[in-house]
């Protein structure tokens, strides 16, 4: 693999991205949908909390962090343990699966929430390898590829994250458990920040990993409907694993895009200095364009990994035929879940 | 020795109980041995025919001890207690005449009886010690230091010998006032002059700090090992350390009006380019404490930051001797290590030269330091910034604090799970102990201040640790200060605050203001009832506004309401608080905007500060942006979930 390699998949797969922007709206939609269920609690909360109190004037502009620590400590039912939970993923120590028993309210809504975004994802995803695939594809491809890939590409999603549970527990959680009295009796602080960062380095591996071999089979389960579905499912695994460093290259590439674009966000902050800098409008305008570009970003990613998984048949194994007769047979027969496809299937 | 030394030698107080000790560190098995003569006067009215001794170190002798049943095997910071023992034992005890007093030794549990714990024992002496005798006993002990878990012990190379040698308790007309070990407290001890020579390896040269200020430094005839000697007068205490891999930095302080001090700093090489920081903050509190309560009388003061496996060490206070700790990446808009620099520096004062009974009176140093604490850090270093842990890195959130004593708000759920004026080791557990003896006081205390006005408070500390200054305290010399500054009673104050667990919460709970309407019904004209009001009462006139205030809490403390009007009018009023409602009506003015019960922040013990104002007319801005924000985030963290997976 060569940088340049993973750059070209990743820069192509970006370019495919922007000649279908229906995939990141249609992504766009599915999470604002999602979001839109927590509008009302919070809005009501928020305008029962703000809107006469005096303390509501002083927030326009600026976070409060009075008023956020009195909202945690008088407001228990609100949230319940959210906050911790959230900060609790950075810290040395981590989150433990029975830490989600302490949410409540809103804070509880949302990690169901989430889940129910896990499970949609997987519909979204169907849709948008398929569509990726068809060169005259509309927002109905979409759609339909995504029903049609919906039950398998649900078991993989639900495996993935099986997965990456076991892997934030086993090489998180019990290794930080493990080696919490050793951390204790290091001499410097250095080295136990040494130990912590090889802990998240390893997460972050395995994470990368499984979410490349997810991406792989996902993407070969679509590229080649040819195979019975044992069989694409190997060769999505056999695909990962023969091009291990140029999916990485991808996922990097996607990963350093994404982290700019909230550097970006972060620094201008569109959100901060009250009226003075954005009206209201103006400012969910610009929340939604940042979040439509980041998705056009991960459709991108997307097509970056078919890209990459894509083998450009050699020269001297290649054959051309001059015309294909009409009565030929197809050559790639169909697997039973597989419907017609419109477009060629690839060269995968 | 230099001259300007001699003044830290001489008590500045009658010396009760004194020691010289002789001891040898053997670091391969984490042992003290050593011998001490303990000179020791009875300052009481009666006789005493016994001595009781602090032995600390059995804290930590097995599971069975109080401090280890108290702790249920936690630390400080939440954190398992090494299963490292350690253990003091007495080899030896005579009297000048050679009495020998050890067979009469016997462990008592003056707090809960545990017949398992050794932190405190008894020998009968074989005559009493008669008012204002003076008594020297001999005593020969072996220490055995823990790894650090809880303040002392070692941890590799590094040692903190801390309750380390057998110590006198405090001899009251009441009798003897000896508390074993807790797991909630520190400690009560009577002031004398310590002289200390210490023999270690000689790789320790030149990294050895403690009470006191060094005036030998001499190599071991074998030339393997050094002897240090420290001498320091009029302090109820002694600790020291030794790491080789310190640091020392050496300033000097020096400011018009208060003593000058030598200041040195230990500090852990990874540390290094945050001296500065250290030794700023340690200028500033000399400062700070001393322009409020007097200057500091000791020639010295080190600083020790202790090694990342012996952090536990770290945030004690030992006369002339603090212990700290920071982190690789402290950021410079946060308050650490300055927060604890300035703290522990700050039981010099509450702790070291008032010297309260830690055990009986928690909040008296603690909680007074802890508000004395904020003020020093709001004059010298601003608003404090909350922090993020990153993996072990602290990200600050760019966000201020209101008052740093704020930061004390969030242990307000806990803080009334408990009476406030209670013995340390009754408290419910650690986290109400803590609450409620540094949050809770510090908070009220910063309510008095409020109510009394700085100069006022300033001036009622003063004249607390003018009075009390090498003596024990207790809280009602403080109430009594108040007293005789300010000419009034302010029992009732604190018999609400710190001998009571109800919360502090007022709130506006309504503010309306309505056009009036001119009156209807049957009014008399020429006589007679008639329908419909006289003229000079049918015109129409301005508002009609209704506020109603509540305490919601169950402490009732004097507050100002104050209402603001259209075209720049107010009203102030004065409300004791203790009723469970009051309201305020305004006929015919001009329209209310809004309502604010405690305008000024007096009181920083309100649990929910921000109930205290109510608009007449909504202003949804601030909600409907922070929805848009929250909204916003919601979509990305969804987002993060779903590309994952």
């Amino acid at each position: 693999m060569s940088a340049r390699h993973s750059l070209g998949c990743f820069g192509k797969g970006l370019a495919l991205a922007l000649t279908k922007p229906y995939l990141a709206v249609s992504l766009w939609l599915l999470q604002l949908f999602l979001s839109a269920v927590l509008i009302l609690p919070i809005s009501n909360s928020l305008h029962d909390l703000l809107d006469r109190s005096v303390a509501g004037s002083r927030m326009v502009a600026n976070p409060d962090y009075g008023w956020w620590e009195t909202l945690q400590r008088e407001h228990p039912d609100l949230l319940g343990n959210f906050a911790d939970l959230a900060a609790g993923l950075l810290t040395t120590e981590g989150v433990k699966f029975s830490q989600l028993s302490e949410l409540r309210g809103i804070g509880a809504a949302a990690v169901s929430l989430a889940f129910l975004a896990v499970i949609l994802h997987a519909f979204a995803l169907g849709g948008v390898f398929g569509t990726l695939r068809e060169p005259n594809a509309s927002l109905v491809t979409f759609g339909r590829e995504g029903m049609r890939r919906f039950p398998a590409f649900l078991i993989f999603t639900l495996a993935t994250l099986a997965a990456a549970g076991f892997a934030y527990r086993w090489i998180f959680l019990e290794t930080g458990q493990a080696l919490r009295e050793r951390m204790t009796r290091l001499d410097t602080e250095g080295k136990a920040l040494a130990v912590t960062a090889l802990r998240v380095a390893a997460l972050v591996l395995a994470l990368a990993a499984i979410k490349l071999l997810a991406d792989s089979v996902r993407a070969i389960w679509v590229a080649r409907p040819d195979l019975p579905p044992v069989s694409r499912f190997f060769a999505g695994v056999a695909a990962a694993l023969s091009r291990p460093a140029r999916l990485f290259g991808v996922l990097v590439y996607y990963a350093i895009v994404t982290a700019a674009l909230y550097v970006v966000w972060l620094w201008l902050d569109p959100s901060a200095g009250g009226e003075a800098r954005f009206a209201l409008v103006p400012l969910i305008l610009t929340q939604q364009v940042f979040v439509f570009v980041r998705l056009l970003v991960k459709v991108g990613y997307y097509a970056g990994v078919s890209e990459a998984l894509t083998r450009a048949p050699r020269p001297e194994y290649s054959y051309l035929p001059s015309s294909v007769p009409e009565s030929a047979p197809a050559a790639e027969p169909r697997a039973r879940d597989e419907g017609a496809v419109e477009g060629p299937a690839g060269g995968i | 020795m230099p001259v300007g030394a001699l003044a830290q030698l001489s008590p500045l107080t009658p010396p009760i109980a004194s020691y010289e000790i002789s001891c040898r560190l053997d670091t391969a098995r984490k042992a003290i041995e050593g011998t001490e003569l303990l000179t020791w006067t009875n300052r009481t009215a009666y006789p005493a025919s016994t001595l009781q001794f602090h032995l600390y170190l059995n804290a930590f002798r097995n599971t069975l001890s109080t401090f280890w049943k108290e702790s249920r095997g936690e630390g400080r910071r939440g954190t398992p207690l090494a299963e490292s023992w350690g253990a003091v034992e007495i080899l030896r005890m005579t009297l000048q005449d050679n009495t020998d007093l050890l067979p009469s030794l016997a462990y008592i549990a003056p707090d809960d009886g545990n017949a398992e714990d050794r932190t405190v024992a008894e020998v009968r002496l074989p005559r009493a010690v008669a008012p204002g005798e003076t008594i020297a006993v001999a005593i020969d002990f072996r220490s055995r230091l823990p790894r650090v878990s809880v303040r002392t012990g070692y941890n590799g190379d590094f040692f903190l010998a801390a309750q380390w040698f057998p110590k006198v308790g405090v001899l009251e007309d009441s009798g003897w006032n000896c508390h074993q070990f807790h797991f909630t407290s520190e400690f009560f001890s009577d002031f004398g002059d310590y002289d200390v020579a210490i023999d270690l390896p000689a790789r320790y040269r030149g990294r050895v700090g403690a009470t006191g200020r060094q005036v030998e430094e001499r190599v071991a005839p074998s030339g393997d090992r050094i002897i240090y000697r420290f001498r320091q007068a009029s302090v109820h205490d002694f600790a020291w350390t030794a790491d080789p891999t310190y640091l020392v930095v050496k300033d000097r302080f020096h400011e018009a009006g208060l003593h000058d001090v030598d200041i040195t700093l230990l500090l852990q090489p990874e540390h290094s380019g945050q001296a500065e920081r250290h030794l700023k903050a340690a200028r500033a509190a000399l400062s700070g404490y001393g322009r409020v309560l007097g200057a500091y009388p000791y020639d010295t003061l080190t600083i020790v930051d202790p090694p990342w496996g012996a952090r536990q060490a770290g945030g004690m206070e030992y006369p002339t001797f603090i212990t700290v700790g920071t982190s690789v990446s402290a950021p410079s808009s946060v308050h650490s290590p300055e927060g604890v620099t300035v703290h522990e520096f700050g039981h010099q004062f509450f702790y070291g030269l008032l010297a309260s009974n830690e055990f009986e009176e928690p909040y008296l140093d603690e909680g007074f330091n802890t508000y004395m604490t904020s003020r020093v850090l709001a004059a010298v270093y601003g608003p404090n910034h909350p922090t993020l842990s990153v993996f072990g890195l602290k990200v600050p959130l760019g966000i201020d604090l209101h008052y740093p004593v704020d930061a004390n708000r969030r242990f307000f759920a806990v803080a009334t799970r408990d009476i406030h004026a209670t013995k340390s080791w009754k408290f419910r557990d650690r986290a109400t102990y803590g609450a409620a003896s540094y949050s809770h006081t510090a908070l009220a205390l910063a309510t008095l201040e409020r109510l009394l006005t700085t100069n006022v408070m300033d001036r009622a500390l003063r004249l607390y640790a003018d009075r009390w200054r090498f003596r024990h305290p207790r809280l009602q010399d403080f109430i009594a200060a108040i007293h005789d500054v300010t000419g009034r009673d302010w029992n009732w104050f604190f018999d609400r605050t710190f001998f009571s667990s109800g919360s502090v919460d007022y709130a506006v709970d309504e503010a309306t203001s309505v056009p009036s309407k001119a009156p209807r019904g049957l009014f008399e004209k020429e006589g007679t009832l008639a329908e419909g009001p006289p003229p000079e009462l049918a015109k129409r006139r301005g508002y009609d506004s209704i506020v109603t205030v509540a305490r919601r809490g169950e402490t009732a403390l004097p507050v100002e309401i104050l209402l603001r009007f259209e075209g720049g009018r107010t009203h102030r009023a004065v409300w004791d608080g203790e009723a469970r409602w009051t309201r305020l009506t305004a006929t015919g003015g001009p329209k209310l905007l809004e309502a604010i019960v405690d305008p000024e922040e007096k009181i920083l013990l309100d649990a929910d500060r921000f109930n205290n104002g109510l608009r007449v007319e909504k202003d949804p801005r601030a909600a409907t942006r922070w929805t848009s924000r929250t909204v916003f985030w919601v979509q990305n963290l969804l987002d993060f979930l779903t590309v994952a997976w």
